[in-house]
């Protein structure tokens, strides 16, 4: 049984600015769909959305765990989180003046996730060993790709089934940009995670991505069936990468 | 203590091996520090939950032991009670006191983004309310409590342990013990540490930030009521002797670290050697501006305090 989040007809903005017009999309079991934008298109809360951090205006969002329907729209953050969500934040929001260890340990916070915090501490361990080296530092003095590892590795101690990864690339060296890309990868593949991820660099959202949709001014500009698809289409060269 | 003269005659050979006299003198000023520490411990401990890792002023901590003393008071004069096991049965009672003073913290201020200024204002007026309410009901007499271990005292060689002392520095410290143990061992002690710094972070991590700072500061409120028993056992009570410890236990939350359990008790310790030895060397009226002299060298090299991350 896998999990997924249809979305449709979402309406949602900040006071009078409308953000997202009349979006509609599904990210389906066990897929790694890319949510493709430049800056202030609405990809942030698009997440904002689904977390329940931004109240819709109106449409949608009904995410499936494990086979069991939940309308998300009105939910608080906490019980989002706890349907088996989990949100990797732009700017990473660890709690800097935390160790490492500590870090990954209020990841395991919620009941369902306490059940399995070793096996899921040890697979951190392990897929991470550069955030393991260092686990009794403070997360605010590791380098910006160690902290982009540990704000994954501290989503996943939350024993998600959808993982929502917001802007991953951003503030990285190109070289630690492809590393977390396929760290995500990795992770998807291992739990057999659903994951949105949303991303400004194209090239290497699509390396890992089985669909994407680009969004431009807060609507769904196209949607790709297939990472080909993004690949060659017209609307992305004219839009998007500005060919 | 010593007399004047006898504390006069020392002073010269301060330090000076061959010197037995003022070695024990100095001895006995750093172990009655020590345990004047560990009251100071159990007094801040509850103000570096609520002021140093939740970021409320509570300035009217000291008032809540002031009240936790009374109600150790009037079982104790009632019943003949020990006044640490009256202070133990109340924990319940303090912890959902600070829960619905919280409460009321929130829906007024900090929920509205008004906590700064206004929240100060308001726990200065639960000091206030809470003095005067004393005062109506208690009058500004000294009161005190009796329990076997005020009086007698302990002797090692030269060394001498009052147990009116000895017994609160103990109950001080395996009360810093188990919180420093709740906060780091704990979901939700990890969770406490958590709150102040990113509360959204914390809602992505399933728990919800009012909630953890509602059981912080009740925690914070319960520890009161075991300080209060602690104070009322070195020292009678009236109702506004609390402001005494206003300035001295917020300079123990700087001087040890905002937030950090282990620099209280550090600072703690500290201050009070530093007041022993100046009382029984320079004489007590110096204690106060030699403490505060202290925090403030250590501010000016270490503006973090001493164990601040």
């Amino acid at each position: 049984m896998g999990s997924s989040i249809t979305i449709q007809g979402l309406h949602a903005g900040y006071g009078s600015v409308r953000v997202l017009e009349d979006i509609s999309m599904t990210i389906g079991a066990g897929e790694i769909v890319a949510l493709l934008g430049t800056n202030g298109n609405g990809k942030s809360t698009l997440m904002k959305c689904v977390m329940g951090m931004l109240q819709p205006k109106a449409g949608s969002i009904i995410a499936e765990i494990d086979g069991e329907r939940h309308d998300l729209v009105g939910r608080s953050t906490e019980e989002i989180v706890d349907l088996g969500i989990a949100l990797v934040p732009e700017g990473r929001r660890l709690f800097p003046k935390l160790t490492v260890e500590e870090n990954l340990m209020l990841g395991g916070f919620r009941a369902k996730a306490r059940a399995d915090i070793k096996r899921n501490y040890e697979f951190c361990c392990e897929t991470f060993p550069r955030v393991a080296e260092r686990r009794a530092q403070l997360a605010g003095s590791l380098s910006g790709g160690e902290q982009q590892m540990l704000a994954l590795a501290r989503a996943l101690m939350t024993a998600p089934r959808i993982l929502l990864v917001d802007e991953p690339s951003v503030g990285l060296a190109p070289i630690l940009v492809a590393r977390t890309i396929d760290a995500i990868k990795l992770l998807q593949e291992r739990y057999q995670l659903t994951v949105l991820m949303s991303e400004q660099n194209f090239n290497q959202a699509i390396r890992i991505a089985d669909r994407g949709y680009v969004i431009v001014h807060g609507k769904i500009a196209f949607e790709g069936r297939s990472a080909a698809e993004l690949n060659n289409n017209d609307l992305i060269r004219k839009f998007y990468l500005g060919v | 203590m010593a007399s004047f003269n006898e504390r006069a005659a020392t002073l010269p050979c301060l330090g000076t091996p061959a010197c037995g006299m003022s070695y024990d003198l100095l001895i006995n000023a750093i172990v009655a520090g020590l345990l004047l520490g560990g009251f100071y411990v159990a007094v801040t401990i509850g103000l570096s939950i609520s002021f140093g890792i939740l970021d409320i002023v509570n300035i009217a901590h000291p008032a809540f032991i002031i009240l936790g003393a009374y109600v150790v008071y009037i079982v104790n004069s009632q019943f003949g009670l020990d006044p640490i096991l009256v202070a133990v049965v109340m924990l319940p009672v303090f912890y959902a006191l600070g829960a619905g003073v919280y409460q009321v913290y929130f829906l007024s201020f900090e929920r509205r983004g008004q906590a700064a200024l206004r929240g100060l204002a308001f726990f200065f007026g639960l000091l206030f309310v809470n003095e005067v309410a004393l005062i109506l009901v208690f009058g500004v007499d000294y009161r005190y409590v009796t329990a076997p271990y005020i009086g007698p005292s302990l002797r090692l060689g030269p060394i001498d342990f009052p147990l009116r002392m000895l017994i609160p520095f103990l109950t001080a410290m395996v009360m810093f013990a188990a919180i420093q143990l709740f906060l780091s061992r704990t979901f939700i002690g990890r969770a406490i540490k958590a709150v102040s710094q990113d509360q959204l972070a914390l809602r992505l991590m399933g728990a919800d930030p009012t909630r953890i700072k509602r059981i912080a500061f009740a925690l914070s409120i319960a520890t009161a009521s075991i300080a209060g028993a602690l104070l009322i056992i070195i020292q009678p009570i009236e109702p506004s002797i609390g402001r005494e410890f206003i300035g001295r236990a917020f300079a123990i939350c700087v001087l040890g670290g905002m937030g950090s359990l282990p620099g209280t008790i550090v600072a703690g310790l500290l201050l009070g050697v530093v007041e022993s030895l100046t009382a029984t060397f320079h004489g007590p009226s110096w204690s106060p501006a030699i403490s505060f002299g202290f925090l403030l060298i250590t501010l000016a090299v270490r503006p973090a305090g001493l164990m601040g991350r």
